[in-house]
């Protein structure tokens, strides 16, 4: 194994770095190298050691610079290199301990140094700066051998015998004899299935559950317990939260918006369901880091699988104003991530600089940038850039064209044909408006004012009683709104009779009955009457309404509210938003937009025209003005009547384009080496530094051609012995309470060291050897004497194992978050145990979410509480109030405060009084003899025990005495039961 | 302590009616118990301050036109200036910059003749009380970053509070109420983030309270006081049954007192907000009328009373995330804002000096961050984000009275005599509170965490 590698372009640098020194030197100055040394060890170690080191060593090198050693003043600060060797006028150092410039060291410590220390420094960088301190090589925060000697990077035992439970037993009973500590006795059984069964499901046992457990008398009956809860469903939702909890899973981005992740859905429950199956955890590691590269050739569900997997790391949290000038950030979360949950190390620590306690480099931390940043993620929007991109599609490309395909296939006609009423609609639009642009003539015009009628007769321009039409020539009365109120409801009334012939008439009045009919109307004989919006050519009014302010004796067809044209069909006056007199026609002019009625003429004939105009709604304020017009021009009319069947005609359906399921994962992006941040800036790059594993690991480079190496990266992990250490360690304390590591984010330096090593070890071998299976390993840990041993203290343990690490006992625990909430749902009878798909988010092209304004929701949901939406920058109030997870950062270990508004919340909250109200109407419903029996009932559903005669009678006291109705007495006794210790606790 | 539960029918009815644990006020220490995360515990030094209030003006309140007076911008008035300026870089339109004249007239008040501008006219009457710092800066000029840092020292990532450190280096003087309280009319820039506990115990997050009729959650009971009374001791005698058996396990108790504890909350915690009982003299001065539920002074009055009550740290937020001192559009619309906070924060001053609280009271007044004192034209009506200068200022315990410390250059664009960075200010607020910053830590993640990073001197020419 190797230590640490220095890539060879570092290596060359610090050679030429020595030959220039070497140069520079004159020869004689080699010659007494000795002399420099004891004039360096006795007057300038010593200053340095008591002037410097405080700030400018070891672990503390403020501004960037450490004294402790000759690279360390080379390498120097933020400032730049602190000595330039026989050049003190130069040196920074030299001009900082003169105060010319930086101070130092500064009066916080100590103030200037002594003029003959000031001396002894300036001489010394004069002579060169002779300095014997070379630095040792030391990976991070370890020397090579301490890191190659530390305990969670050793590989794992060999395993001389069976795997059993008996074995685990014997490792926690060596220590505890060892501690002359007493084991507590074996929990009683109705204790343990409820602690087995909230273990495994995040739910209590029901009474007949606990009754089979009770009276089986057969030597497997808690295997059998074991292996019942395993297959439920429920197992998965609760171990899936205990995952979650580490990835730190949020349905939310986290940048300056917070914008919903409406797709992470799909990661949450691939993790549900993959503790279901029992996933191999080797696997489950490689899916979450590569799922997408692991299976592409594999069936579609496959593939879509792997990806799915992947949005672990698209989960990653987003930062700033727009995200991509702050993506070193969000790579950061990312690595830090990594290297928490599946390795115990807080890689995350070496952005800036080599990690201070572990042995981990800079260049570690950029060389899984590296592997990070050649792969796309998919991105969530932001202020600046709103909507999500790069989502990955869960179909081949060959599925997608398939579908679409069939789609354009099915639908090409009705395509085409809407694309051709289209085009010609247009045309023939255009058409008529330059026919009537250029034979258009004015026959009648007035201003209506407010209330007023006004005739044709008295605003004419031309004689109105001999006119002649001919055929598919138009005539078109024209209603303008005035001053751009639109508020007017205007009658009209308007004749067109035959002045010889047959004497044919048409009247606005014939079709007062059948208005909405069709738009346009046209006659046996060839005429036809259309509804238009002429405000820029002929528009048809489209939409037909048959039911106006909740008349259904009032229809019109209208283009929104307004422009419309209306009828009263009654043979009353309807009083709607005015009086409307019976059996009329009136027409609405919209803001800035006028209407028209226009009639097309059947034959050449001579008419005369006859009618009026008048304000039906005398409350706009300045009346309103109308246009008589005559278009002599043959084609008009019917260009007219072709426009409004082409847009009045029936829609062609088209189905809509199918939806391609999508999920927030990643893909392989651009690949390319990351170049170190100096000092974790991302403007101040350094050298690249290759994609490879830790170089604590041996440091294997990312093959050439093989992608970002993440597909790499997920086989270092999963083959690597910590990554089993910690996951055992994890499955271990999701038991017990406690980790046998009790730092399972850390396993480094800083992390505490295992309370059993010998049993961390051989567990990790142990699940190994089960194909990492995490259903195995609940079977051997829950089937040890110590997993099922009471809660009670023994004396002896009471003092010397007060915080039970040696596990003398079981350790009491409440229950967490979730459990409360479902157990309360549960309780009242309103859990629904079905699993979730996506939030009920508002659709992303609504999204106009800014920092001002941050999407912010809460979902009410009786699911079980892992389906709850999980927001980063607003915490949902109750998991807040009982330690959630936290949605930012790795949750190794649930926090539990006790706080006052907890209880509020259990003596207050709707929803606690709520499902109180349905214990109570169960315990009501319930077919029992009387009280008592019901009383009995209410401790077996909550407690899984049988209550106490002391109990019983307590409980009926309590019935009795409190005031109110049978349904207030039980509810409020629930409260009582649900708001107990007992209830709340896990012994 | 350990009530005897016997199926004596009278012996039962007695204890739930008398009940004397469930008297409000007759909180009992339970635990003398170090894990204990509420207890009152001693800071690292003695100091005056035992409680905070912080005051904080959403969106960025200009400098130069309020408190930090600039004869020369008036002067300099459409001068052209070069600056490398965050706001400014790469936007098009801003190409060149130009000085903008404050829109509001200076003068000296008090006998220190510490200035301010006409837009804080009561602030003014208060200024020989007030330590007011010029030379504030700070590492961001977003909203949501430099609100998030102001609050928790950390620009980016989610942190403990202020509020909630302070609550942590002190525990609670009063168990019926909350250690730290935010009241905050709307939703802040970066959320609930803002006065989170983040990884330090629960107990120490900020309750926020929304000012209105109801401000806590889940205070208000929702049946008859005597029926409540009845439930309450009927779990206290399952709860101390049930831990006769289990070897007066601490946490157990601890849940059983959080009960009692929560029973006098449901008092405390109206009767704190309840102004009823205050004179018509002070509701005038707050600016309020008889009956008023929200509004700045409403905040105000209602700090005094929590602060007079033992709730160690109040923070007061003037208005949320829009609708605030962001003015880009308008610098007309600082009139509003200020009108706003001024009177009460002045009456809250005056009311907290006349009591003698201003002598353990903390009062601290911020902002995220100043505003530009040029724009793209000299006529343009407001200012942009401005990180490197701003004003802030500090009054009450241990803090020395009516001085200027620190100024910017001669146009308010840098902090350049005795610059405080937003961890100088966090540092200079945990000393006044007697904590020694480095000190002042948390073990997460194998790492040990402070408000102030790596960063943070203290400001001790403000120290009285």
């Amino acid at each position: 194994m190797r230590h640490r590698t220095i890539s060879s372009r570092t290596f060359d640098v610090l050679m030429i770095m020595c030959a220039m020194n070497l140069c520079s030197l004159p020869t004689q100055r080699m010659i007494v190298a000795a002399e420099d040394d004891s004039f360096f060890e006795k007057q300038v170690r010593p200053l340095l050691v008591k002037r410097c080191d405080k700030c400018h060593s070891g672990t503390k090198t403020n501004g960037g610079l450490a004294l402790d050693s000759r690279a360390g003043w080379q390498r120097g600060g933020e400032s730049g290199p602190a000595i330039m060797p026989g050049k003190p006028e130069l040196s920074l150092l030299v001009k900082a301990i003169n105060y010319d410039g930086l101070e130092m060291p500064p009066k916080s410590g100590g103030g200037k140094l002594s003029d003959t220390e000031i001396s002894v420094l300036t001489e010394w960088v004069k002579q060169g700066a002779n300095d014997p301190r070379i630095e040792a090589v030391r990976p991070g925060g370890m020397s090579s051998e301490q890191a190659s000697s530390w305990w969670a990077f050793q590989s794992l035992p060999k395993l001389t015998e069976p795997v059993t439970p008996l074995r685990i037993d014997r490792f926690i009973d060596t220590q505890l004899k060892a501690r002359s500590l007493a084991a507590s006795s074996p929990a009683d059984r109705r204790t343990l299935i409820r602690r087995a069964t909230h273990d495994l499901t995040g739910l209590s046992p029901t009474p007949e559950e606990v009754d089979r457990f009770v009276s089986d008398d057969s030597d497997d009956a808690f295997e059998k317990v074991i292996d019942r809860l395993l297959a439920s469903p429920q197992y998965g939702v609760k171990w899936g939260r205990h995952w979650l909890d580490v990835v730190r899973y949020a349905d939310t981005a986290g940048e300056n918006t917070d914008r919903p992740l409406p797709h992470a859905w799909r990661y949450r429950n691939w993790v549900i369901d993959s503790f279901n199956r029992d996933l191999p955890f080797d696997q489950f590691v490689r899916m979450q880091l590569a799922g997408d590269l692991l299976q592409t050739d594999g069936t579609t569900i496959a593939a879509g699988e792997g990806i799915i997997a992947t949005g672990y790391l698209a989960i990653a949290r987003r930062f700033g104003h727009d995200i991509d000038k702050d993506i070193h950030l969000m790579h950061e979360d990312v690595i830090d991530n990594v290297g928490k949950n599946f390795l115990g190390l807080s890689i995350g620590c070496a952005r800036c600089h080599d990690h201070k306690y572990d042995p981990l480099t800079a260049e570690d931390y950029y060389a899984l940038y590296g592997i990070f940043s050649s792969t796309r993620f998919a991105f969530p929007g932001c202020e600046p850039k709103g909507q999500p991109r790069d989502l990955v599609p869960l179909l081949t490309q060959a599925e997608i064209d398939a579908r679409t395909n069939a789609w354009r296939q099915r639908n090409e006609k009705a395509v085409a044909e809407k694309k051709s009423r289209d085009e010609s609609s247009v045309s023939v639009r255009a058409t008529i408006k330059e026919l009537a642009a250029k034979s258009s003539r004015l026959l009648a015009e007035s201003k209506v004012d407010e209330g007023a009628s006004v005739s044709f007769a008295d605003s004419k321009s031309v004689a109105l009683d001999q006119l002649p039409l001919k055929k598919g020539e138009i005539l078109q009365l024209t209603v303008l709104p005035n001053a751009s109120h639109g508020a007017d409801t205007t009658l009209v009334e308007w004749e067109i009779s035959e002045t010889n012939g047959p004497k044919r008439t048409w009247s606005v009045a014939d079709f007062v009955s059948t208005l909405t009919d069709g738009n346009p109307r046209t006659a046996d004989d060839g005429s036809s009457w259309s509804f238009l919006d002429v405000t820029d050519g002929p528009q048809f009014l489209t939409e037909k309404k048959d039911v106006v302010a909740e008349h259904s004796d009032l229809n019109a067809w209208s283009l929104g509210d307004t422009p419309s044209v209306l009828v009263n069909r009654s043979k009353e006056p309807i009083k709607a938003w005015t009086t409307l007199p019976p059996r009329s026609f009136f027409v609405h002019p919209g803001v800035n937009r006028n209407v028209a009625v226009a009639w097309v003429c059947p034959d050449d004939v001579v008419v005369k025209v006859n009618g009026r105009v008048a304000d039906a709604h005398p409350a706009g304020g300045d009346g309103i003005a109308f246009r008589l017009e005559h278009i002599a021009a043959k084609n008009a009319g019917p260009a007219l009547v072709k426009l409004g069947m082409l847009i009045n005609a029936p829609d062609i359906f088209v189905e809509p384009q199918p939806v391609i399921p999508v999920a927030y994962a990643v893909v392989e992006g651009s690949v390319a080496d990351a170049r170190l941040h100096q000092r974790g800036d991302p403007e101040q790059l350094g050298d690249a530094v290759p994609r490879r594993w830790l170089s604590i690991f041996g440091g294997e480079t990312v093959p050439v051609d093989a992608g970002s190496g993440r597909r790499q990266l997920g086989d270092w992990i999963a083959s690597h012995p910590l990554a089993a250490r910690v996951m055992v360690n994890r499955i271990w304390q999701w038991h017990s309470g406690r980790g046998l590591v009790s730092t399972p984010n850390d396993f480094g330096a800083r992390g505490e060291r295992p309370s059993h090593p010998e049993l961390l070890d051989w567990l990790a071998a142990a699940f190994r050897e089960s194909g990492y299976s995490v259903k195995a390993m609940h079977r051997l840990i829950m089937q040890t004497d110590a997993y099922q041993r009471s809660s009670q203290v023994s004396d002896s343990s009471a003092t010397d194992d007060a915080d039970n690490r040696y596990l003398s006992r079981f350790a009491r625990r409440r229950l967490n978050a979730e459990e409360i909430r479902d157990t309360l749902l549960a309780a009242g009878g309103s859990l629904d145990t079905s699993s979730a798909k996506a939030h009920p988010f508002p659709a992303e092209a609504t999204w106009n979410f800014t920092q001002h304004n941050p999407f912010s929701a809460v979902y009410t949901t009786n699911r079980r509480s892992v389906f709850l939406m999980v927001q980063r920058q607003q915490r949902d109030p109750y998991l807040a109030l009982f330690d959630g997870a936290d949605p930012n950062a790795s949750t190794a270990v649930r926090q539990r405060t006790t706080v006052p508004t907890q209880a509020l919340y259990f003596m207050n909250a709707p929803f606690v009084h709520e499902q109180a109200a349905g214990f109570a109407r169960r315990l009501v419903a319930t077919d029992v003899p009387n009280d008592r029996a019901r009383i009995q009932l209410a401790f077996r559903l909550l407690y899984q025990r049988q209550a106490t005669p002391a109990e019983v009678e307590h409980g009926a006291i309590f019935i009795e005495q409190y005031p109110g109705s049978i349904d207030e007495k039980w509810s409020a006794w629930s409260r009582v039961l649900l708001s107990a210790n007992e209830f709340l606790h896990l012994d | 302590m350990k009530t005897t539960f016997t199926p004596d029918r009278r012996a039962f009815l007695t204890s739930s009616v008398a009940g004397s644990m469930l008297m409000p006020g007759i909180v009992q220490q339970l635990l003398a118990d170090s894990n204990d995360p509420l207890a009152e515990r001693q800071p690292h030094f003695p100091a005056k301050a035992k409680r905070v209030i912080f005051l904080f003006m959403t969106g960025g309140v200009s400098h130069v036109d309020t408190l930090d007076p600039k004869p020369a911008l008036t002067r300099d008035h459409g001068k052209e200036i070069n600056a490398d300026h965050p706001e400014i870089k790469d936007r098009p339109g801003y190409e060149r910059i130009y000085l903008k004249r404050p829109q509001w007239e200076f003068a000296p008040h008090g006998e220190c003749g510490t200035e301010v501008s006409t837009l804080f006219p009561h602030i003014a009457t208060c200024v020989d009380d007030i330590a007011m710092i010029r030379s504030m800066h700070t590492s961001h000029s977003n909203h949501y970053n430099a609100t998030l840092g102001m609050h928790t020292g950390s620009f980016t990532f989610s942190r403990p509070s202020l509020g909630a450190w302070v609550s942590y280096g002190l525990g609670t003087m009063n168990r019926n109420l909350p250690g730290f309280v935010v009241i905050a009319p709307r939703q802040t820039y970066a959320g609930t983030q803002v006065y989170a506990s983040d990884f330090l115990p629960g107990a120490h997050q900020g309750t926020l309270v929304v000012p209105g009729a109801t401000p806590v959650a889940n205070v208000a009971p929702r049946i008859p006081q005597d029926r409540q009374t009845l439930e309450l001791a009927a779990i206290r005698a399952m709860n101390a049954k049930h831990l006769d058996s289990r070897n007066d396990d601490a946490l157990l108790s601890a849940r059983m007192q959080s009960f009692e504890t929560a029973f006098g909350m449901q008092m405390a915690v109206p009767e704190a907000f309840d102004l009823g009982g205050e004179t018509d003299q002070t509701l005038q001065n707050y600016g309020l009328q008889r009956g008023q539920t929200s509004g700045f002074g409403w905040q105000c009055l209602a700090a005094r009373r929590l602060v007079e009550r033992g709730v160690r740290f109040v923070e007061l937020i003037d208005t949320g995330s829009s609708g605030n001192w962001d003015a880009h559009g308008d610098m007309m619309s600082h009139v509003g804002l200020a009108k706003n906070v001024d009177q009460p924060i002045a009456a809250l001053l005056k009311d907290l000096k006349q009591s003698g609280m201003l002598d353990d009271t903390l009062v601290v007044w911020t902002t995220e961050f100043g505003r530009t004192p040029f724009n793209n034209t000299a006529d343009a009506k407001g200012r942009e984000h401005h990180p490197w200068a701003f004003t802030s200022w500090l009054a009450g315990a241990g803090v020395k009275p009516g001085i200027v410390h620190g100024a910017t250059d001669e146009h308010g664009l840098r902090a350049v005599e005795k610059p405080v960075h937003v961890h100088d200010f966090h540092a200079t607020i945990l000393h006044l509170m007697g904590f020694d910053h480095e000190q002042l830590t948390y073990r997460h993640a194998g790492r040990d965490y402070r408000l102030t990073d790596v960063e943070g001197q203290v400001v001790s020419d403000i120290l009285a």
